[in-house]
């Protein structure tokens, strides 16, 4: 088996794991506001990982999902999902994606830029958006990056990070 | 390990990209109701997998999934106690004397609230039912209004809540003395999502506190269903409208369980929601009629008791040959007298 192919199977078993931790952990947890997005966890490693076409396509399937789960603005999600994952392909070219806390930052901004995606696309008020943005947004993207930090710690070997900060 | 993958940005990342930005945009601005058909078949067919999974979590959660079984048979052998009038009076009295409230006479479908994390969970809920749900059906938790079924299913369902832009309810004061429209207020922020009372008249006012129910208007919601309460006055239109600002009696994002009515509706729901005083009235009035109970019980006890003290004493006189006076005032008495005279 070639190097490639096998990193390509520890990956999708890493997402396979974290679509398992979203639906079957995440709800057992606290209150689905600020609990960890899993999903987006998945989609920003495999983002940061791929080429932007590819990236982009499994971020319009994650948004596709919120979207049918939870249907406030059919498409909102989607198209949050396509340019947050786009975007993470890109900035994999300007930032180092074998740093923690780089991967932790990009977690983080993912989740919080795909939630003022959704809410803007979804036609939010002025104050829900404002909240959004300075409280429960922030709060969740920090609870997500804490828990995707875990995750890199757990598979540090198959994602080649480098712990020493 | 894994490699980033090379900047080439070929012709078919830039397909791939606006592709998927075309879909997204067309799901955006598509009619609603098509893209609530779309999300349906989804979750229907490729995403069924997931909701299984995240219903599991649920069952998991409330340790329901070890323990259905039982659950169904207790539920079974508590539904048909119900129908036994000897059980039925006594649930009333001590339902009067708990103050809990009324059964519900509509018949509904209990469901599960599987909660997602995206900023909008609070508008359009998700919920794992128990049996097929269709649109239009009113959703209703233990403090009040959630909202209306949005797209039905027979295993799950989409909710839309009081805080959707969209939700309105006709209602109504308690006395039907003033009616309205309640929607979700314009510039609340997702944590306090307030509603708002409209289109009430402005000749009359209700007072800070003033419980606000379901009118029944319409035909979706049945009437008496608690909305909220009043918490003051939001804005006045120059004599012509007056909006009240109201305190949500039930909160979509922190609520687990919900009950979805299901046809046939009962006009009035108001029963299996009254308010404080009347569910002290309603106690009071159930303490008084036990007290009444009791005391018609003992005079039942006393004059049985006397009757049959009677009876042995009309069956003792021939035998004893004792007069019925002295046997009934005083029976030992007569007997122990001759014995003190003896021992002298």
């Amino acid at each position: 088996m070639s190097a490639g192919r096998a990193s390509r199977i520890q990956l999708f078993a890493v997402m396979a794991v974290l679509v398992v931790l979203h639906f079957y952990v995440r709800p057992r947890l606290w209150d689905a506001r600020v609990s960890p997005d899993f999903l987006m966890i998945a989609l920003m490693l495999y983002a940061m990982r791929s080429r932007p076409g590819d990236a982009a396509v499994a971020g319009f399937v994650v948004g596709l999902i919120n979207d049918s789960l939870s249907p406030a603005r059919f498409g909102a999600a989607a198209l949050a999902g396509t340019l947050v994952a786009y975007a993470a392909s890109w900035g994999r070219a300007v930032f180092f994606a074998d740093n923690l806390l780089v991967n932790a930052g990009m977690i983080a901004a993912g989740v919080w830029l795909r939630d003022v995606i959704v809410l803007i696309a979804g036609g939010s008020a002025r104050g829900e958006l404002l909240s959004e943005i300075a409280v429960f947004g922030p709060l969740q993207a920090l609870i997500t990056a804490l828990f995707g930090v875990l995750i890199l710690i757990a598979f540090r070997e198959w994602f080649s990070i480098r712990l020493d900060v | 390990m894994l490699r980033a993958s090379d900047r080439t940005f070929s012709r078919r990342d830039t397909v791939s990209v606006l592709v998927c930005l075309g879909l997204s945009l067309l799901g955006l601005f598509l009619p609603s109701s098509v893209g609530l058909a779309i999300a349906s078949n989804l979750r229907d067919s490729a995403f069924t997998p997931l909701i299984w999974l995240q219903a599991r979590a649920e069952d998991g959660r409330t340790s329901k999934a070890r323990f259905r079984a039982v659950v169904a048979q207790r539920d079974s052998a508590a539904f048909a106690a119900q129908f036994v009038p000897a059980i039925s009076a006594e649930n009333r009295q001590l339902r009067g004397l708990l103050g809990l409230r009324n059964r519900l006479t509509t018949p509904y479908v209990a469901a599960e609230v599987l909660h997602q994390s995206t900023p909008t969970d609070g508008r359009m809920l998700l919920v794992h039912v128990g049996g097929r749900v269709d649109t239009f059906e009113p959703v209703i938790a233990a403090s009040g209004l959630i909202g209306v079924v949005w797209s039905g299913g027979d295993a799950q369902a989409t909710v839309m809540t009081w805080a959707h832009p969209e939700f309105r309810v006709s209602a109504s004061s308690p006395d039907g003395r003033v009616f309205g429209m309640v929607a979700p207020s314009a510039g609340g922020s997702a944590s306090e999502t307030s509603l708002e009372f409209r289109s009430t008249s402005y000749r009359d006012t209700l007072p800070v506190g003033t419980p606000i129910i379901s009118s029944g208007l319409g035909g979706v919601y049945p009437r008496g269903i608690p909305l909220g309460t009043v918490l003051g006055i939001a804005r006045e239109q120059a004599g012509w409208e007056r909006v009240y600002r109201m305190r949500p009696a039930a909160n979509p994002s922190s609520v687990s369980d919900v009950m979805i009515l299901r046809a046939p509706r009962a006009a009035s729901v108001q029963s299996a929601y009254p308010g404080d005083s009347l569910l002290a009235a309603l106690r009071a009035d159930t303490l008084r009629r036990l007290r009444l109970a009791d005391s018609l019980l003992r005079v039942h006890i006393v004059d049985s008791l006397l009757k049959v003290l009677q009876h042995d004493s009309t069956r003792r006189v021939p035998r004893d040959s004792v007069g019925p006076s002295v046997r009934l005032s005083r029976p030992d008495t007569a007997r122990a007298r001759p014995r003190v005279d003896s021992a002298r």
